[in-house]
């Protein structure tokens, strides 16, 4: 069974490679990043867990798809202040300079340079290809001087680059993120129950621009709703209850459903029920969406993928299945 | 992962119920005072909006727990309350309100007499009062979807500490902790029954309004947070019922609480008998301090006529929720419908 929580490996990976490149001379960073298919849960929450105090952020648990991800190499250069990057992608720019800001002025440091992006992750659908490609080039530069940053660090960074970021940064536990404030509200444990996660794209060609997209606006009584989702998700995690985790993601996706209606929902709700999956989740900023199994219900997820893909829609990622039955259709940028 | 902390205040400790196993499928949601949950929410969230400043007077009519959990927010917060009650306010009660600086504002007697009776009488003296003072605030349990709002945070301690819940069974006052902690519940659990308890003669489920003996249970009046829709099925408990459930669940489990908790355990305990793949939280508003000379006593018991017959051991099904029995226990399957809905099809 595969494990979503990724613990931390992807820092050594990268140290190791940084080591290699130093051995031959060449002075550049590296860094990686996963990507995501959208949330488990996302909201307003108050800040200490209770419904009745007044602070509130917006925030969201996001699910994680390491097998694919964003590597972004960091070329310095002495010559010129700022970043040549691929132009259309100025988050990736912002996140350079910042970056560049945070660990310049050392002796030695590079005034600018050029990053350069490869990544398998799909845009516009809620995959979190922006958010990976920050982190990795956030990583890439911070490789290059040297410089250890903790998770926390990476996802200010991030958010300082993007306004918004979702949590992939934070690879080591599962969080409740304030997605525009970079801050973890909680940390739910170490890693997600072993499930299966069936992705699929709701909405084949149709692109969404997240820097255009409106913040959503919960009144109180969705936020107490929120608050009763995440003790939900706080237990489910705990207790590795995929049931109650399935329910929790099928709440919050109806929920947010006014912000980006998803078409062809109530089409997938009704599969789920077939297939006797446990939940829905989405991406609250993307188009694709995921039916939820318990581990062991392999052949009903398989026979669901079937169903879904005569529906005519995009398999995205079967996440906790093994690597033979893995299908990766549409995975190109 | 996280520490224990200590309470700021007194009122953030009374707040949440201790969860409690009564049986292989059933939970206590033991309270000390379950109408803090409103009462402190609906102040706290007043004085963030600003609707309570400096100088303003919180009035309530209440002759029941939710003027203890407002007199006791009101210390926190250095704000003067006035409580306008039944002239047959609890003894103890009316010592502990006044102790904590309250003012107990008492409706007249004959005001019983007359319909609507002291509901109606203590809803009058209310208007009277907010002219009298330039800034008042009212919390207004009955009208003020705070109320049930609070109750989200009962929900949330539910989920975490037992996941799915299959059924809630409480009793019915003002509505507020039935119709929300059942909402939030469903939020993640949408399936999830609701068991109204009430008592005869209280007007919320359809009976005509009359004599009740069960204090803390029934209303004469319909309070607008009473969400009928909310309800699967509706019990009626006698006092007497009421009463022995109350030593039963003491008896039992140890657990000290008033009457309205022991009506509420003798549903629970038939239902969660009956539905034993159901997870079931019973709620128990509050403790049975109170109740020592009365409840608490077998003279007292015996000489009401409540220690003797025995009770039926599963409640009578009526078909007709407009006609009280006299006495005993009694259901009615209310779907989940409005109140209109009901009360039209009993009617022809």
């Amino acid at each position: 069974m595969a494990d979503l929580g990724f613990k931390g490996n992807t820092v050594r990976r990268l140290r190791e490679v940084h080591v290699v490149a130093a051995e031959l001379g060449v002075a550049q960073g590296v860094g990686w990043a996963p990507a995501h298919h959208g949330e488990l849960l996302q909201g307003t929450f108050a800040d200490d867990g209770t419904t009745s105090e007044r602070r509130t952020y917006r925030a969201l648990v996001t699910l994680p798809l390491p097998h694919l991800g964003s590597r972004a190499v960091f070329h310095p250069s002495q010559d010129h202040w700022g970043v040549i990057g691929t132009p259309e992608l100025a988050k990736v720019r912002r996140a350079a300079v910042r970056a560049l800001r945070e660990f310049g002025g050392r002796p030695g440091t590079a005034k600018g340079g050029q990053i350069e992006i490869t990544s398998d992750v799909p845009r516009g659908i809620g995959m979190g290809s922006s958010t990976s490609d920050v982190t990795a080039t956030i990583r890439a530069v911070a490789d290059y001087h040297g410089v250890f940053l903790t998770p926390e660090e990476v996802g200010r960074l991030a958010v300082a680059a993007e306004c918004a970021s979702d949590s992939i940064m934070i690879d080591d536990r599962v969080v409740l993120f304030a997605h525009r404030d970079g801050r973890v509200l909680e940390t739910f444990g170490p890693a997600l129950p072993p499930m299966i996660v069936l992705g699929c794209d709701t909405d084949p060609g149709r692109e969404v621009d997240t820097l255009a997209m409106r913040p959503a606006e919960h009144d109180d009584h969705e936020v107490a709703v929120f608050g009763v989702l995440r003790a939900a998700l706080r237990r489910a995690i705990a207790l590795g209850d995929v049931g109650l985790l399935g329910r929790v993601a099928t709440a919050s996706t109806v929920l947010n459903e006014r912000y980006l209606p998803k078409p062809r929902l109530a089409e997938l709700h009704a599969l789920l029920r077939k297939h006797g999956g446990c939940g829905i989740q989405v991406a609250h900023s993307g188009t694709v969406a995921g039916l939820i199994f318990p581990p062991d219900a392999r052949d009903a997820a398989l026979r669901c993928r079937d169903a879904v893909r005569a529906m005519g829609l995009p398999i995205t990622c079967l996440i906790g299945l093994d690597e033979t039955t893995t299908e990766r259709e549409m995975v190109t940028a | 992962m996280t520490v224990r902390s200590a309470f700021e205040e007194a009122t953030d400790a009374y707040r949440l119920p201790r969860l409690v196993r009564l049986g292989p499928n059933l939970y206590g949601a033991a309270f000390t005072l379950m109408k803090m949950v409103p009462a402190r929410h609906i102040i706290r969230k007043a004085l963030a909006d600003g609707q309570i400043g400096p100088d303003t007077v919180i009035i309530e009519t209440t002759s029941g727990t939710f003027g203890l959990a407002l007199a006791m927010q009101a210390v926190h917060i250095g704000r003067r309350l006035v409580l306008v009650s039944d002239p047959v306010i609890d003894e103890r009660l009316y010592r502990r309100l006044t102790a904590l600086g309250a003012v107990v504002d008492r409706v007249p007697a004959e005001a019983g007499l007359v319909p609507g009776g002291f509901q109606r009488a203590r809803l009058d003296r209310l208007d009277e009062l907010r002219g009298e003072h330039e800034s008042t605030f009212c919390p207004e349990q009955y009208t003020n979807p705070e109320n049930p709002r609070s109750y989200a945070s009962v929900a949330e301690l539910m989920v975490e500490a037992l996941g799915q819940v299959d059924c809630v069974i409480g009793p019915v006052g003002s509505g507020g902790s039935m119709s929300g902690t059942t909402r939030y519940l469903r939020s993640v659990t949408p399936e999830c029954r609701a068991v109204g308890v009430d008592t005869q003669h209280s007007i919320l489920f359809g009976h005509p309004d009359g004599k009740r003996e069960l204090r803390g249970l029934g209303m004469s009046l319909m309070p607008a947070n009473l969400d009928h829709t909310t309800f699967d099925d509706v019990h009626w408990v006698s006092a007497a019922a009421a009463y022995q459930s109350t030593r039963a669940l003491y008896a039992q489990h140890a657990l000290f609480m008033g009457p309205t908790s022991g009506a509420s355990f003798r549903v629970a305990d038939w239902y969660a008998r009956t539905n034993p793949d159901q997870l079931t939280v019973v709620m128990l508003p509050d403790e049975g301090y109170r109740y020592t000379d009365t409840v608490y006593n077998d003279e007292w018991l015996a000489a009401q006529g409540h220690l003797t017959p025995s009770l039926p051991p599963e409640p009578d099904v009526v078909t007709d929720p407009t006609v009280p029995a006299d006495g005993g226990w009694q259901t009615y399957h209310w779907g989940r419908r409005e109140h209109p809905d009901v009360i039209a099809l009993a009617v022809p």
